[in-house]
Order: C-alpha cells, then sequence, then structure tokens
C-alpha cells in the first residue's frame, strides 16, 4: 500500500515549492531528439495484479499503473518542477483562506462512453472522493481533507466549498488518486471495480478487455485531445495500445526483458540492476519523494518507551553498509525522515551517525545489561525485538536481516516476524507485538509527515486515539507540530514546521532513515519517452517505440 | 445392483462429499486470524475509523453470527451466487468464469503429456538396446519426483525462454505458450504412471503366456502393447483420481511461476487476502472435479476388466 | 503426495510368517550400489543436521557485507548470498530443520493416517464407511489449500509448516493402509488364523500390522522425501519459515529471486534437495522391492 500525493499546498506557494526543490531523477530517462514514431504496442510487466480500481485507492502501484493511463485529472503536477498545470481546468480561482475552489473546465472533453467531462461530471466525482459513498463501499480520498460540497456553477466551472481552510486541494487535484471516471462508474460499488473494463474514463488509453488477474488490453483513443497543456507531446498517445501483464517472478520479469518478450518492467532490484544496463537497457530510478524509507518504533511498546533505547538503536545502525550492501547508487542514504528532494527537507545527518561504542553506552545508561547469550536484559526482560518485513518496499526482509546482524552487535536481538495478511495486520495494530515497523510514504508535499505519523491518518508510532490498539503513548508536541505543517497558509513558515517536525522525530527517536527509496522501473533500448508523475508512477501518454 | 441404482447412491454419495468439504472448509475458514475486511481497510493506507470499519463489515454481513453467516453462504451457494471477492473488488463468478478454462486446458493437457511422457519411458525402460541406458531410465521416474516443481520451472524458463530462446512464455500466442507450462506439470506427475507401468512390465514379461505366445513368433512389440497395456490401464486410471490434488497443487506453482491465469493463482491470492467467498468456491469446485474424476474412473473399472463386473466390492 | 501406491494391484511383499525382519534382511543382502549410494547420501544428511561445525567454519545466520553474491568458488563451494553468507555453511545447518521437519511431517501422516486405515480396513462396515467419506472429503479439498489453511492457523514456522504438510497426506496414508489391511485380510492364512479361533486383535497385531506394514514404510520413506519438496512449494509461496533460518526450502525459494543474476543461490540448494530426496526415493524402491 504505497502512497498517495500530498496535499495542502496554497496556490500562491506553487512555484515557491517548486524552486525549494532540488529536482532529482537518478537515471534520467534518454529524451530523444528525434520525432517520436506512432503506433505499436507495449507490452508492460508489473509484478502485482490490480486490486479494486476506485481512483483513491491509486496509491497502489498497480492500479496507478492502469488508471494513469485511462484516466485524466483535473490539473497536472509538472514532475521536475512540481508546478500545478491546467488539464482538465483550464483555470482556477482560490478564495484567501482556501476554503472555496473554482474550477473553469477545457470544453470538448469526452468518457470513453460518449458521455461529456463537464461541471456535472467533475461534482459528482469530487462529491464521491471528498466524502466517501459508505453503502457502494468507497472510502474518503487520503488526499482531500475538509471537503463540504460541490457546486455546478455552469456547463464549464464548478465549485467546492471546503469546511476548513484546505491548502492542499489543488495539488490533490493533480494526483492519481484523483482520477476522473464517468459517473455510470461512480455508481458501481467497490465490489464492481476491479474489473478494469467497467472504468470509465477520459485517458489517452481505454480498456479493451481484461484477464482478470494476469492481463489488460489498453488501447489508444483515437479523438483524444485534451492532455495536459504545457506537456510537448500533444493529442491521441503514440502507442497503439499497451498489454499490461501480471508477472509476479522476478527472475521471469527481467529474463523476459532481456530476452525481448517484454518492453517495460516494474521493480527491478538493484543486484539485477548492473545486468540490465550492461545489456544496454536502461535502468529508471524513478524518485518518489516524500518520506525516506525507514524504521518507526512504536513507543507504546515498554521496550522501546525509554528514549535512551531507541537512541541507542539510530546510532547502532549502520545504513552506508545497508547501502553498499543491498543497494545501488539509485538509492542515496537518508539525512532525515523526509527525501532530500522534497520541499521542507533538513539535513540532519549529523544526528544519524553510526556509532556503536555510544549505541552500548546508552544502553547501559538505561539499564540494559547484556545477558549470557549477549542479548542485553533489564529486570528478567531481554531486549527482543520482532518485526515483519514490508511487503512493498525494495528488498524489505534483507534490509532487516542486515540491521539485525548491526543491532546484534550491540546486545539487541531484532527478530523478523512472519506471518499472513490477517495475523500482520492484526499484530501491525499492537505496539507489543510489533515494536517497530519499516515504514515509508509517497507525497511531493510536506504534509506527507502527518500522513505518516499523525494519530487519525497512517499513525505508524501508534499514538492513543489513533488505529492501535491497548497503547498509551501520546507525543502532543509532535501532533501540534504536524497540525501546523498541515494547516499553515504561510509557505515560509509551513516548512519551518516541517523542519520541527523532522527535528522532533530524530530527536526523539521515532524514526531511524535508512535510505531514500526509488520506484526502480526497466526498460528495453527502444522504449522512449515514458515520463514519471511526482511519485513515480509511469505515465505512457508521450511513450513510443523507436522500432 | 442395477446401474442406475448405483449411479443414484454414488450421486449422493458425491453430495455428501461436496456438502462436508463446503462446511469444513467453512468451518477452518472462520478460525482464521483476521478476515478479509480488516486486511484490505486497515492493513493499507486506508485510515478508516472503528465506525466506518463496522459499517464496511456490516455492508458484506461478516458482523453477523457464524451459523447465520454459514446458513446464508450455503443458501446462496445452492442458488449459483457466489457472493464477491473483497480484495480484488470482483463478482466470484467472473473470477471463476475468467479462470477455470485455463487451468482446465492446462491441468489437462499437463496430465496428458504425462501419461505420454510415462508410456515412452516404459516403453525405453524394457526395449532400450543397452542394459546401462535401461537402467538409467528406469531411475528417471525418482528423479522425476524429487525436483521442486516450481524450481523446474524457473530453470525450464531460464534454459529454454531466457538463454536458448526457443520458445516465449510472456505474451505468446494461446498455444505456444503452453508448452514450458505443460511440461513442468508433466514431469512430476508423470513418474508414479511410469513406475507402475515399469512394474507391471516386469510382472508380465515374467509370466508363461509371454513365453508361449514369443515362441509361436509374436513379436515383443506385439506383447508389450497388447498384454503389458491391458493390465496397467487399471491402475493408471487408479491413480488419475489420486494425482488429482497434485495437479491442482502443480497448477497453483506453474501459473505463478509462467505468470498464467487459472483457478491456481487465483486461490494463492485468496488464501493470501483470506477472501472466503473465493476459496469456498474454489473447494467447492475442486471438489465437484474430483468426485466426478473418482466417479467416472469407477464406471469405466467394469468397462475395462469385465471380471471386477461380477464383483460388486469392486464397485 | 509422490507417488501413491496402486491399491488394486496391491504389492505383494511381506512374508506369510509374523516375522516381519526377515524380508528386511533378505533386502539388505540384495541391496545394490544405487541403494547403498542412497544411504550415504541420507547419513551424510543427518550427520550436517548433528554436527554442522564439522562440515563448515562459517556462520549460517550472520553474514560479512561486502561479500555479498560471491560465485562458487573454493573458499564458497556453493558462493555467498545478497547478505554475504556462506551458501553451503546454510545448506548443512540447515539440514536439521529441512530433515526434521520432513521427519514430523512424515511421522503425523503415518501415524493418524495409517490408525485411521487400520481402522477403516479391519472393523470394517459402517466405520469403514464413515472414515472412507471423511477420506474421501480430505482428498477433495486440495491439499495445498488445506496445507495452507493449517498454517495460516498454527501460525508460521517450520514445525507447524509440518504439521501441516504431514495432514495434508493423512488421507493418502489411510487408503494405502486400508486397501493394504483388506488384502492381507482376504489372504488365505489370516482367514485361517481367525477360523482358528484368534481374536480379531491379536490376530490384527500379529498378521495384519506386520504384514501390511512394508509397503507403508515404503510409502513413508517416499513421503518423507516428498515432505522436503512441499516444505520448499509452502516456502516459494511465502508460507515457509521465517528468515534467516537456513531450512533448505526457503533457501530454494528465496535464491530464485536472484536467478538471474547470481544463479547460484537456488541452484545449489536446489540440487542438494534433489539429491536428498532422490536418495529417500531410492531407498523407498528398495524396501518396497520390485514384485
Amino acid at each position: 500500500m504505497l502512497s498517495k500525493l500530498s496535499r495542502r499546498q496554497l496556490l500562491k506557494s506553487m512555484c515557491a515549492i517548486g524552486a525549494l526543490v532540488a529536482t532529482g531523477v537518478t537515471a534520467v530517462p534518454s529524451w530523444a531528439q528525434d520525432k517520436p514514431t506512432a503506433g505499436g504496442t507495449l507490452v508492460y510487466l508489473e509484478k502485482q495484479a490490480h486490486t479494486s480500481l476506485y481512483p483513491p485507492g491509486a496509491g497502489f502501484y498497480p492500479n496507478a499503473g492502469v488508471l494513469n493511463q485511462i484516466t485524466d485529472k483535473l490539473t497536472y503536477q509538472n514532475p521536475q518542477t512540481l508546478e500545478i498545470e491546467p488539464w482538465i481546468a483550464e483555470s482556477w480561482d482560490v478564495n484567501a483562506d482556501a476554503t472555496e475552489y473554482t474550477f473553469r473546465l477545457r470544453e470538448g472533453v469526452t468518457f470513453s462512453d460518449g458521455t461529456p467531462l463537464d461541471a456535472k461530471a467533475v461534482a459528482a466525482n469530487y462529491d464521491v472522493y471528498g466524502l466517501g459513498n459508505i453503502t457502494l463501499k468507497q472510502t474518503v480520498s487520503e488526499a482531500i481533507n475538509n471537503y463540504a460540497r460541490s457546486e455546478v456553477i455552469d456547463a464549464k466551472t464548478v465549485k467546492f466549498y471546503f469546511k476548513a481552510p484546505s491548502p492542499g486541494f489543488l495539488q490533490a487535484t493533480a494526483t492519481p488518486t484523483s482520477g476522473l471516471v464517468a459517473v455510470s462508474t461512480l455508481g458501481l460499488s467497490a465490489d464492481e471495480l476491479g474489473r478494469a473494463p467497467n472504468i470509465i474514463g477520459s485517458g489517452p488509453f481505454v480498456v479493451a478487455s481484461e484477464k482478470l488477474g494476469t492481463e489488460i488490453q489498453l488501447t489508444a483513443r483515437k479523438d483524444y485531445a485534451w492532455g495536459p497543456a504545457k506537456v510537448k507531446q500533444q493529442g491521441r498517445a503514440n502507442l497503439d495500445g499497451i498489454t499490461v501483464l501480471t508477472v509476479p517472478e522476478d527472475g521471469v520479469r527481467i529474463g523476459a526483458l532481456l530476452s525481448g518478450q517484454g518492453d517495460f518492467i516494474r521493480q527491478v532490484h538493484a543486484y539485477d540492476e548492473a545486468q540490465v544496463k550492461t545489456a544496454g537497457y536502461t535502468v529508471y530510478g524513478a524518485q518518489t519523494r516524500g518520506t525516506t524509507h525507514a524504521v518507526a518504533f512504536r513507543p507504546g511498546n515498554p521496550l522501546v518507551a525509554d528514549l535512551k533505547v531507541r537512541q541507542a538503536l539510530l546510532h547502532a545502525t549502520n545504513s552506508t553498509e545497508i547501502i553498499t550492501t543491498l543497494f545501488s547508487e539509485n538509492y542515496p542514504k537518508a539525512r532525515s525522515p523526509l527525501s532530500s528532494v522534497s520541499a521542507g527537507f533538513v539535513d540532519l545527518s549529523s544526528e544519524l551517525g553510526f556509532d556503536p561504542e555510544a549505541a552500548k553506552k546508552l544502553l547501559d545508561e538505561a539499564g540494559w545489561k547484556p545477558g549470557a547469550d549477549g542479548i542485553r536484559q533489564k529486570d528478567g526482560a531481554r531486549l527482543s525485538l520482532g518485526a515483519y518485513e514490508s511487503l512493498n518496499y525494495a528488498r524489505s526482509k534483507e534490509t532487516l536481516q542486515l540491521l539485525a546482524q548491526q543491532w546484534q552487535k550491540v546486545g539487541v536481538e531484532l527478530k523478523l516476524l512472519a506471518g499472513e495478511a490477517g495475523t500482520r495486520t492484526k499484530d501491525d495494530l499492537d505496539p507489543l507485538k510489533t515494536p517497530l515497523v519499516p515504514t515509508k510514504v509517497e507525497r511531493a508535499d510536506p504534509d506527507v509527515l502527518k500522513s505518516q505519523y499523525y494519530p487519525t491518518t497512517r499513525d505508524q508510532l501508534r499514538q492513543k486515539g489513533g488505529k492501535g490498539v491497548a497503547t498509551e503513548f501520546v507525543d502532543k508536541t509532535l501532533n501540534d507540530i504536524l497540525d501546523k505543517v498541515a494547516s499553515e497558509p504561510n509557505t515560509a513558515k509551513r516548512l519551518e514546521y516541517t523542519g520541527d517536525a523532522q527535528k522532533r522525530l530524530i530527536e526523539q527517536a521515532y524514526v531511524i532513515p535508512l535510505f531514500e527509496e526509488p520506484q526502480s522501473f526497466a526498460g528495453a533500448p527502444d522504449v522512449k519517452d515514458v515520463v514519471f508523475e511526482a511519485v513515480g508512477r509511469p505515465v505512457f501518454y508521450s511513450a513510443w517505440l523507436d522500432r | 445392483m442395477s446401474l442406475s441404482k448405483y449411479l443414484l447412491s454414488r450421486l449422493g454419495q458425491a453430495l455428501i462429499v461436496l456438502w462436508a468439504a463446503f462446511t469444513l472448509s467453512f468451518l477452518l475458514l472462520q478460525m482464521m486470524p483476521g478476515d478479509a475486511v480488516l486486511i484490505k481497510y486497515m492493513g493499507g493506507d486506508f485510515a478508516l475509523t472503528p465506525e466506518q470499519l463496522a459499517n464496511i463489515r456490516q455492508i458484506y454481513g461478516s458482523d453477523n453470527p457464524p451459523l447465520q453467516r454459514y446458513l446464508s453462504a450455503l443458501t446462496s451457494t445452492l442458488t449459483g451466487d457466489f457472493g464477491y471477492s473483497i480484495d480484488a473488488g470482483v463478482r466470484v463468478t467472473a473470477l471463476l468464469a475468467d479462470n477455470i478454462l485455463p487451468t482446465f486446458r492446462l491441468a489437462g493437457l499437463g496430465f496428458l503429456a504425462a501419461v505420454v511422457l510415462s508410456f515412452t519411458l516404459a516403453f525405453l525402460s524394457y526395449f532400450s538396446p543397452f542394459s546401462w541406458l535401461r537402467r538409467v531410465i528406469t531411475m528417471l521416474p525418482s528423479l522425476f519426483v524429487a525436483i521442486p516443481v516450481f524450481w523446474l520451472g524457473i530453470m525450464l524458463i531460464q534454459m529454454f525462454s531466457f538463454r536458448l530462446r526457443l520458445v516465449p512464455v510472456i505474451n505468446p500466442g494461446p498455444w505456444v505458450g503452453l508448452i514450458l507450462p505443460i511440461a513442468t506439470l508433466a514431469v512430476p506427475i508423470s513418474a508414479p504412471i511410469a513406475q507402475i507401468l515399469m512394474r507391471n512390465i516386469d510382472d508380465v514379461m515374467t509370466r508363461p503366456f509371454v513365453a508361449v505366445a514369443r515362441a509361436k513368433g509374436a513379436s515383443l512389440n506385439w506383447v508389450f502393447w497388447k498384454h503389458v497395456l491391458a493390465n496397467a490401464l487399471l491402475p493408471v486410471l487408479t491413480i488419475c483420481g489420486m494425482l488429482f490434488g497434485e495437479l491442482l497443487a502443480g497448477a497453483v506453482v506453474a501459473e505463478t511461476v509462467f505468470g498464467l491465469n487459472g483457478i491456481g493463482r487465483l486461490t494463492e491470492a485468496a488464501v493470501a487476502t483470506l477472501d472466503v467467498a473465493v476459496l469456498q468456491a474454489v473447494v467447492l469446485l475442486s471438489a465437484a472435479t474430483f468426485v466426478t474424476i473418482n466417479l467416472v474412473v469407477d464406471l469405466l473399472y467394469p468397462l475395462l476388466d469385465p471380471r471386477l463386473r461380477k464383483n460388486a466390492k469392486a464397485v | 503426495m509422490g507417488v501413491a501406491e496402486e491399491p488394486r494391484t496391491g504389492v505383494s511383499a511381506g512374508s506369510r510368517t509374523a516375522e516381519w525382519w526377515r524380508p528386511v534382511l533378505e533386502q539388505i543382502k540384495g541391496i545394490g550400489p544405487a541403494t547403498w549410494l542412497s544411504y550415504a547420501v541420507l547419513i551424510l544428511a543427518v550427520l550436517w543436521a548433528l554436527f554442522p561445525g564439522l562440515f563448515t567454519a562459517y556462520d549460517a545466520i550472520t553474514g560479512t557485507p561486502g561479500q555479498q553474491l560471491r560465485a562458487p568458488s573454493l573458499a564458497h563451494f556453493f558462493g555467498t548470498d545478497a547478505l554475504g553468507r556462506d551458501v553451503f555453511s546454510r545448506v548443512v545447518h540447515g539440514s536439521v530443520h529441512s530433515l526434521s521437519g520432513a521427519f514430523v511431517a512424515t511421522a503425523v501422516g503415518l501415524v493418524v493416517g495409517t490408525a485411521l486405515g487400520l481402522l477403516s480396513g479391519s472393523v470394517g462396515g459402517v466405520v469403514d464407511e464413515i472414515v472412507m467419506r471423511i477420506v474421501d472429503v480430505l482428498l477433495s479439498i486440495p491439499g495445498l489449500l488445506f496445507a495452507l489453511s493449517i498454517i495460516i492457523l498454527l501460525g508460521f514456522g517450520t514445525l507447524n509448516a509440518s504439521i501441516a504438510v504431514g495432514a495434508a497426506a493423512i488421507a493418502a496414508f489411510a487408503r494405502l493402509m486400508r486397501s493394504e489391511v483388506i488384502r492381507v485380510r482376504s489372504s488365505d492364512y489370516v482367514e485361517a488364523a481367525i477360523g482358528s479361533g484368534g481374536k480379531l486383535s491379536s490376530v490384527l497385531w500379529r498378521h495384519v500390522l506386520p504384514n501390511s506394514l512394508t509397503s507403508v514404510v515404503a510409502f513413508s520413506a517416499l513421503q518423507f522425501g516428498s515432505a522436503i519438496l512441499q516444505l520448499s512449494t509452502l516456502s516459494f509461496l511465502g508460507y515457509g519459515a521465517p528468515p534467516p533460518t537456513p531450512e533448505w526450502g526457503l533457501l530454494v525459494a528465496e535464491g530464485r529471486n536472484y536467478v538471474a543474476t547470481a544463479w547460484w543461490l537456488t541452484a545449489a540448494p536446489g540440487l542438494v534437495v534433489v539429491i536428498v530426496v532422490l536418495a529417500a526415493n531410492q531407498v523407498s524402491k528398495s524396501i518396497r522391492g520390485r514384485a
């Protein structure tokens, strides 16, 4: 369950934030100078099958891989500058306190079933994404906050009202979780939205057919003429179609790519990168922005309730060794809970030093003395922690095993837990079962920190009042900062609060940042101009095959 | 017992097995930790309040008492309504419709290939020119069941598809793509059949009538096909029913390795997300297939072996 | 389930005396080189399990960063894995997990299945009918699905996975035992024993059980090999032991993700599994003998 995009960025501040962000895609696709050739079908190999294609569920990569091709959004976020540009909306106004947004729509846009994409359709979409429709099991979009209602001014003007300031809403209209679908699609329950042909969008591709769980055929819409106004590609997509295949085996995806049976694949592990490059193929390490790949503690568990224990583990962690052993140069070392290509990033490397001696000293001070088996003990309890691997992050299992080796050296045991989804989900809610968790959220907005750690959102620290069970832990200071990050209209102040939040997370050693994880893809040499949006999901609108 | 009476009683037994399988799997699934709703709505990036979660549970009816859920599952199943997959967001019947045929095709062809392979091996194990070759061939079935199926599949792909580039496995034609998966399935399945055949050959060849036939000028070939085959058919038929479970397990692995759609992969995904509706449908489907295969096998016995017709106990 | 025994042609193993050890002795005399080799392989595997330190000096759990993904060499016979661990050492240390896992799996199937089969075959009548219907139900639920469900219920780990594999084999053991019992029972000498006033239970104990045992023991050896394979399939599907346990199935299953770059990670432990299972199958075959 990867992330959603950012929210709460005030219109006025868009350019400011964009300028502050270092743009960084580590392996930039070879932007060909020659003119794209039209035609051909691209074979895209996915690791996992999509689930329900209800657009707010597009945080899950396989879902976005389909939804990004078949839906359009109100606005377009430039992946390089992070600026918001026109797409289905030609222009927009926001009132002073960010509680009213008015969008003027482009004319002549239709869904693939022929119905018009007009103000009425947009209003219907956002009413569902903003409020949810529980009888149809449609949940509220994580990207939209404080939504009150919509108003159709005329056929091409729609206005949204918010209960409280929602400065991030404009950016939220550009996220893959805000793809616009036909009114008929909105009327289907979540139980029907797992069938791709049921999703009627206005995007450059249309779902032609699907074999559930394994294969989707997308075909280009010949009459598509409403791509984002400022992108190079205009008119219909270059490709005639895309075949999306689910190929779960890593070795089979790589082999299929290198033997010419596939054109583009998702999830290339660092150890296969060299082989792919040697063969003349391209590895794309699309930066996902948002927070770094880290482990977060649940201080509700008495073993990690002591700040000194958490600090000791922070200093016992050698993230450089993890990167050199398991990853590649596409995975920069983390210098903060936030990725260095995110707005508001503060470099905290000086606080994150690897220092096993300091770690041992801290543990001694905390009263944990080495036991007979080398693992520290206190009052009869062993300092043994359990963690589940994350199934969605790159090499989480190996990362945790290496971490266990490093912590072992200071007398702390880290045990890898194993269980199926039911047990895992239950244990994850209970800090006593899972004192720490690998975590990371992708959003091109400072608000990502609130999304990750605030009690009523993902609540990775399992605070009281959140999803967690049997936890008394709460950090009011942190929560106040996160509230300010999410609601401060002044950009400079907001970024300052963002810095405060990062500092608080490290001061309290709630989080051990490890590395900045890209979403890795590989493509054949003749696949050109695949674009990744701000959080690393592929867009095949401008892609073409040089054959 | 007349045939129709026999059929009726077998049908009754079959229905009882189906019902028992349904009930047993329902009980088993009720004991599982967590449920699909929890996994889907609390496991990922949804941040639902407990009330919203309860609301969704209510809509799915997953908060009803177990007996009520059992009865409603049973009655809706009887009317052919298998409900929805919570995780995939699709009607279970749609999932089955997309996946049944590919699996039956894969398993059927895999079994056929296994039979051909085992007969070939058995034949060669007796008629190969050199004794060392015969011994090697006799060893092969043991080797065939000693290889992890997924490992075999991955090795076959690496070798024949990626290195030698002989057969495509990704996005191939409808039949070409089945070559390697069928081979993967056929190798382990062929082993027990080949072993039975080989034992039968040894058995038959030492009998006096073979020597008599040979003395009368019959060729070894003729003896093989006439007597060995006739003798081997029954045990091979019996084993068909027993191999069913293995075929299905093989299909799970082959479908995952080769990225094919089918019941096997569907089952694996449904187990991972505790998608009860899908699992119940799969159990019923496989139980029905199992019962049918066994019924057909039992009906074929007397046709193949007239001696058994008199022996009521055999049926 | 490996090679299933066909009940109807029944193997004519087992002598007509109650001295069950005699055929065993006879078989030991007639053992061929392949069988000797198989016993040697199994003994070596057991030695690995008992005294891993004699065979390798490397740590099986803690790796050496910087030494990761080295190809096989004299220093590392099977190369090293992603964390810089010696794969040969992991295979040697994994022996105890895999062998005990396979042993438990076989024992569960053998004990429960044989008991059911014996009950069914000797008592007959309604009991037979009921037991056989239960067996039918067990066989009709896909074994893999059954095994996965049991693992989910019991929790992950080598022992629980073994129990699951064993439980899935109960039905096959029960069927085999029943057919053996019926075969032995209908033989003249047992009928004679019953006819001459022997108590059913003592006839069962003295004649039926020993004479049915050869097939069951042979099937157990087969099941032992098959259990190793099934444990690896469970690991492949993500239901195996949690890392860093060096269980063989897990090594083969985890190694396969590296097949494009570091083939030895799956090939080396895979070959070990193949050889050990092959040895178990050969032993099974030699116990049963060729009719």
